[in-house]
């Protein structure tokens, strides 16, 4: 067994709210190791997202230890921080804001690299090529497009290759389809954790739709009200659900008719 | 709540501050500022044993103790030129000043507001731009310049209104009243017109803004009338920004009707600075921009107070997520 | 910049150019040095004297020509220092936040919240007139709006996904803001520089007028100052010595003012974009001949086209669709496949670039083309009924539930306080909902109360059709399936012809009695919601099929 990528032990996190903090996450544990794909689902509020946000260092935890590959992330020094930041990318829900608007796709992909000044020219444009062909975007028609000329789909593989770029240990996915027309989520899901086994990434995927978990994921985690309900391999979880707010995503998920009542 | 309140105690703070440390930092001797200096006929050995008399011969800091505990007891000081308290003349001058920016704000408020609104809804149309144009065009205009043509042609040229004063001193009830409106005209009018632009523009971008949301088309889709849709769902959003804004919108007016009241001889606290400049006047030059300032603060504050009447979001407490 | 901005700002900008070849070139344009004594005092206007003299004999076109100097020099330097000082301190605040913003924003709200001109004349008093007096007290008193404008630019900036991204990406700060921040934030600092000297121009008049100005350096300010003192306003000396300056002033700042606007106008695609509310039905004098057994809605070969830069995009292509009363149709259609605009124009609701270029929409037979606006609006609501996309803001935010919903009630029929109150618990109830959320605001609800509130707005009219366009946008799954489930009782319940118009196969599939699949403005195949499924015949219809999101039935313990 690897030594796991991510290591989050009794995370918990407050919002500061009108009537004093509120509890978006209660010490949740979450582990994922190198080309694991870990589905991480609940319904809205279930504070999923946060947890993530937490992991990329966007919102401060009050307690608990976030450990990627086996480094506190707390007390790192700065420079320390931002190397191990390259260990990590957040793929947004939202492929229409995540992009900046006035830049090049080959700019934007390359954005990483520039920012931990990784490699010389040909290197950058080398791995930005390969990045875009790992999303099976094609080079040389989308290089020098602006993210508004590009579908949803085609922008969310941008911010997927941008995620690519530095060679990441770990890719957060905060509901990475969720924006895309139904009949293009299978495959963007399966999209990613395909990388994630060939690279050896760890991925989390954070989703409320449980039909978007079966096939990418090794294991899923259910959050309910900042806390952890369940969690388990994939098919064990899917076909004998233990905690009824499991069940109940699962019977959502299911696409089961809904009862019309007397005709 | 208690931090708007300690925003308006700063803002006052920093006025009072800015009273006392101007004679300290321009060129020249205080009490020069105070009293006129030699230019009131004053010999060099007056100013010495007057500046004693102010204290200015004690540390700065004690000076603004001083200063501060003065103004805490209601004292700014006395005029130079009407030799007597400072606060009495103000508080003679205020009412008229008090009563001119009222009626014209209201208006103002209400027309640009209206207009701006109505402009948005006709956005791009041809009607639309001559509504812009014409108010940009308004709002370019300096204040007494408005107030010096409308005298002109209006108190000139047509006769129909008075060109100065607030009122004459033999009318008396009703006379008096419609004396009062007539004088009154002409300078609400002016300020009207300077000061209408700011409550336009903000009231139809915001207008704008609020049309394209999805409860708007929800109205229209429930079969409500465009009237009432643009009264009773677009309107009360659209004036929530011109509500909170309305902290620049009244310095605008102040400033409007200082030249204004100048160019009428309104005996309001605009004529007032504008005398104390003329004659510097220095303590009374303070005084009315203390005065003024109180008077921007409170109806800060009331807007303020007010404005979960408006905006029912604010009403009760909700989690506005932050990070801690 | 669409055309008409662009030529305010040609026309702001013209102006604005010959303004400053007048200023540099005065000395040779002015046909007197404005300082001399030329002619006799008080001169009415003459061949050599165009605008008359002033009270001691200067001639009053030079004036105005060498005025233009100081008016735009102090407006100009005054407006650089305020843009330079404002744009430092609202970058820094809005993109340090914490006490650095704190400080500085306090500062600024400070320097807003006092009274403009008299701050300036009691500054300006102290320090004596003057024009680096004039300069420094106008530029003092407006960096604060120019401050407070870039820093709400930069907050909002800083919360896009795109430039946290960045932070997750591990960028410094000094990356962000010079690479990303000030970049973006380079264009608006243009407009507000304008609007600076705009206001700038105006102050330094009216510090001119109450006597602050330099009085040796001659501005229009200072001759409608010596103006004024002369009385010229109360003589017929002020078509020639008051209205010229005050012309000139009003020239320059609305110059300034409406190249600003159309440079802001630029730089806020927000503004730019927003389309004129809404256009005047097409009127058609068609007949109304509609068959008595007709469906509650019927789309016959309906084509609609949008106007665009490019020329017309057609949307919608001979359309044809009914929903009869009871039915629940789902309409599946990708991004762009039409499906929104046809949701709209089955409430003849589209947006005025869009026109209906054939075929025709029948709502219980009548046509929508042939009706007035007044009957247009009462079919809306009265007969069709929308359960919009976005329906998380479809709600007013300042008004309560009941309000809303009673008003809805009264739009189509006359009831009194009491039955209204009736009707408005009655809807209520239809969906599910205490009575007691009527008197509730909007963002006091949970996400799928609010769907469920909007739903009982669609219904408020007692409509025959309903049309739900994508109803479950931005619900979790199980808020999700409340939701349906509510929509499918209904249209039992109420034998309403339902519409619903997705992206989303699963959803569709789980309420839908018929589906029509529209591809790229064509409907591709209509069919029962079984038959499509089972074996879908057109290659889009099997593409969505199969890639559509849902999980593998389970056998309780089997194999996976």
């Amino acid at each position: 067994m690897t030594a796991p990528v991510l290591a989050v032990e009794g995370l918990t996190v407050s919002f500061r709210g009108r009537a004093g903090p509120v509890r978006a996450v209660t010490d949740v544990d979450l582990t994922v190791r190198a080309g694991e794909t870990v589905g991480l689902v609940g319904g809205s509020g279930a504070g999923k997202s946060t947890v993530a946000r937490a992991v990329a260092g966007l919102v401060r935890p009050e307690r608990g230890a976030i450990r990627v590959d086996g480094v506190d992330l707390a007390g790192l020094g700065r420079s320390a921080t931002r190397r191990l930041r390259r260990q990590l990318h957040l793929v947004f829900q939202d492929p229409y804001a995540a992009l900046p608007p006035t830049r090049r796709v080959a700019d934007v992909v390359a954005e990483p690299l520039a920012i931990h000044r990784i490699g010389d020219r040909a290197e950058r444009q080398r791995r930005v090529a390969d990045a875009l062909a790992a999303v099976r975007l094609d080079a040389s028609r989308y290089l020098s497009s602006f993210p508004h000329q590009l579908s949803g789909g085609e922008r969310q593989r941008v911010a997927f290759a941008r995620a690519l770029v530095t060679r990441p240990r770990l890719i957060l996915a905060d509901e990475p389809a969720q924006m895309l027309d139904a009949s293009l989520r299978v495959a963007f899901i399966d999209l990613i954790s395909e990388l994630a086994r060939d690279r050896g990434v760890a991925v989390v995927h954070i989703t409320h739709d449980l039909a978007l978990t079966e096939r990418p994921c090794d294991r899923l985690v259910v959050m309910q009200a900042g806390h952890v309900v369940e969690q388990g391999p994939t098919a064990e979880l899917l076909d004998r659900p233990r905690h009824p707010y499991t069940a109940a995503l699962v019977a959502a998920a299911s696409g089961a008719p809904i009862p019309r009542g007397a005709q | 709540m208690a931090l708007r309140v300690g925003q308006y105690a700063l803002v006052l703070a920093v006025a009072a501050t800015i009273n006392f440390a101007l004679p300290h930092l321009a060129p020249g001797d205080p009490i020069t500022y105070l009293y006129g200096g030699t230019e009131q006929g004053l010999t060099p050995a007056q100013i010495d044993e007057l500046g004693a008399q102010y204290g200015l011969d004690r540390p700065l800091i004690e000076q603004y103790g001083a200063f501060w505990s003065g103004l805490v007891q209601g004292d700014l000081g006395i005029s130079v030129e009407h030799r007597q308290p400072v606060v009495d003349v103000l508080a003679e001058h205020l009412p008229w000043t008090l009563a001119l920016v009222g009626v014209s704000t209201g208006l103002s408020v209400l027309l640009g507001t209206l207009l701006g609104a109505w402009a948005a809804w006709r956005w791009g149309t041809r009607r639309d731009t001559a509504a812009v144009l014409s108010v940009l065009a308004a709002d370019a205009m300096p204040g007494f310049w408005i107030a010096m043509v409308l005298i002109a042609v209006f108190a000139v040229q047509l006769g129909w209104f008075p060109s100065y004063g607030a009122t004459s001193i033999d009318a008396s009830g009703a006379a008096w009243l419609t004396e009062v409106a007539q004088r009154m005209a002409l300078p609400a009018a002016t300020l009207v017109i300077a000061s209408l632009g700011g409550f336009f523009l903000l009231s139809r971008a915001a207008m704008v803004t609020v049309l394209d949301e999805p409860f708007v088309r929800r109205a229209r889709a429930a079969g409500l009338r465009d009237r009432r849709v643009a009264l009773r769902h677009a309107l009360p959003n659209a004036l929530l920004p011109v509500y909170t804004n309305l902290t620049l919108a009244l310095g605008a007016v102040l400033s409007g009707a200082v030249v204004v009241e100048t160019v009428f001889a309104y005996p309001g606290l605009g004529r007032l600075i504008f005398d104390a400049v003329t004659v510097r006047d220095y303590p009374l030059l303070q005084g009315a921009f203390l005065v003024v300032t109180v008077g921007i603060v409170l109806a800060n504050l009331v807007a303020d107070l007010t404005y979960p009447l408006l905006d029912p979001r604010v009403r009760r407490a909700r989690p506005a997520l932050e990070p801690a | 910049m669409n055309v008409r901005s662009r030529r305010y700002a040609l026309a702001g900008a013209a102006t604005l150019a010959t303004l400053g070849v007048i200023a540099v070139l005065a000395p040779w344009l002015a046909p007197y040095d404005p300082g001399e004594r030329v002619g006799p005092p008080f001169a009415r206007p003459t061949p050599t004297h165009p605008l008359g003299t002033n009270d001691v004999g200067q001639d009053l076109l030079s004036e105005l020509i060498v005025g233009t100097q100081v008016s735009l020099l102090v407006g100009t330097v005054a407006a650089v220092a305020a843009t330079v000082l404002g744009t430092l301190v609202g970058v820094l605040a809005g993109y340090a936040r914490g006490w650095v913003d704190t400080v500085l924003m306090r500062a600024v709200d400070v320097v807003l919240a006092l009274p403009v001109l008299p701050l300036t004349i009691v500054i300006g008093v102290f320090f004596g007139p003057g024009l680096l007096t004039q300069i420094s007290v106008i530029a003092s008193v407006i960096w604060a709006g120019v401050a407070r404008e870039l820093r709400a630019q930069v907050l909002s900036l800083r919360e896009r996904e795109h430039v946290q991204a960045l932070r997750v990406m591990g960028a410094g700060g000094v990356y962000v803001l010079s690479r990303h921040v000030l970049p973006a934030v380079a264009p608006l600092v243009v407009p507000q520089f304008v609007l600076a000297t705009k206001t700038a121009i105006l102050l330094e008049a009216s510090l001119a007028f109450l006597g602050l100005g330099d009085v040796t350096a001659k501005s229009w300010g200072t001759m409608l100052s010596i103006g004024y003192a002369r009385s010229a306003f109360l003589t017929d000396a002020w078509l020639w010595w008051i209205i010229p300056p005050g012309l000139a002033v009003a020239l320059t700042v609305m110059a300034f003012a409406v190249f600003g606007y159309a440079l802001e106008e630029r730089s806020r695609p927000a503004l730019r974009d927003a389309s004129r509310p809404w256009p005047r039905p097409r009127q058609s004098p068609r007949p109304d001949r509609a068959a008595p057994a007709a469906p509650a809605l019927l789309v016959e070969d309906l084509a609609v086209h949008y106007r665009s830069d490019r020329g017309a995009v057609t949307a919608l292509d001979g359309v044809s669709l009914s929903v009869a009363a009871g039915e629940l149709v789902g309409l599946i259609g990708e991004s762009g496949s039409g499906k929104s605009t046809l949701a709209a124009a089955a409430l003849g609701l589209l947006p005025p670039a869009a026109t209906v270029t054939e075929g025709r929409i029948l709502v219980t037979g009548r046509d929508l083309a042939t009706l007035s606006a007044p009957e247009l609006r009462s079919t809306r609501g009265g007969r069709v009924g929308l359960i919009p996309q976005e329906a998380m803001s479809a709600l007013n935010p300042v008004r309560t539930v009941g309000s809303q919903l009673a008003e809805a009630v009264r739009a189509h029929r006359t009831l009194d306080q009491e039955q209204t109150r009736a009707r408005v618990e009655e809807l209520l109830a239809l969906v599910g909902l205490d009575p007691d959320w009527a008197k509730a605001h909007p963002h006091q609800l949970s996400g799928g109360m609010r769907q469920r509130v909007v739903i009982a707005l669609a219904l408020a009219g007692d409509p025959a059709v309903v049309v739900a366009d994508e109803p479950t946008s931005g619900l979790d799954v199980l808020t999700q399936a409340e939701v349906l489930a509510v929509l499918v009782r209904l249209s039992r319940e109420l034998n309403l012809a339902l519409l619903v118009v997705s992206h989303d196969l699963p959803m569709i599939e789980r309420i839908a009695d018929r589906i029509a699949v529209l591809h790229a403005g064509r409907l591709v195949e209509t069919g029962p919601a079984a038959d499509l499924l089972a074996a879908p015949r057109h290659p889009h219809t099997r593409s969505l099929v199969e890639a559509a999101p849902r999980l593998r039935v389970r056998v309780p313990g089997g194999p996976r």
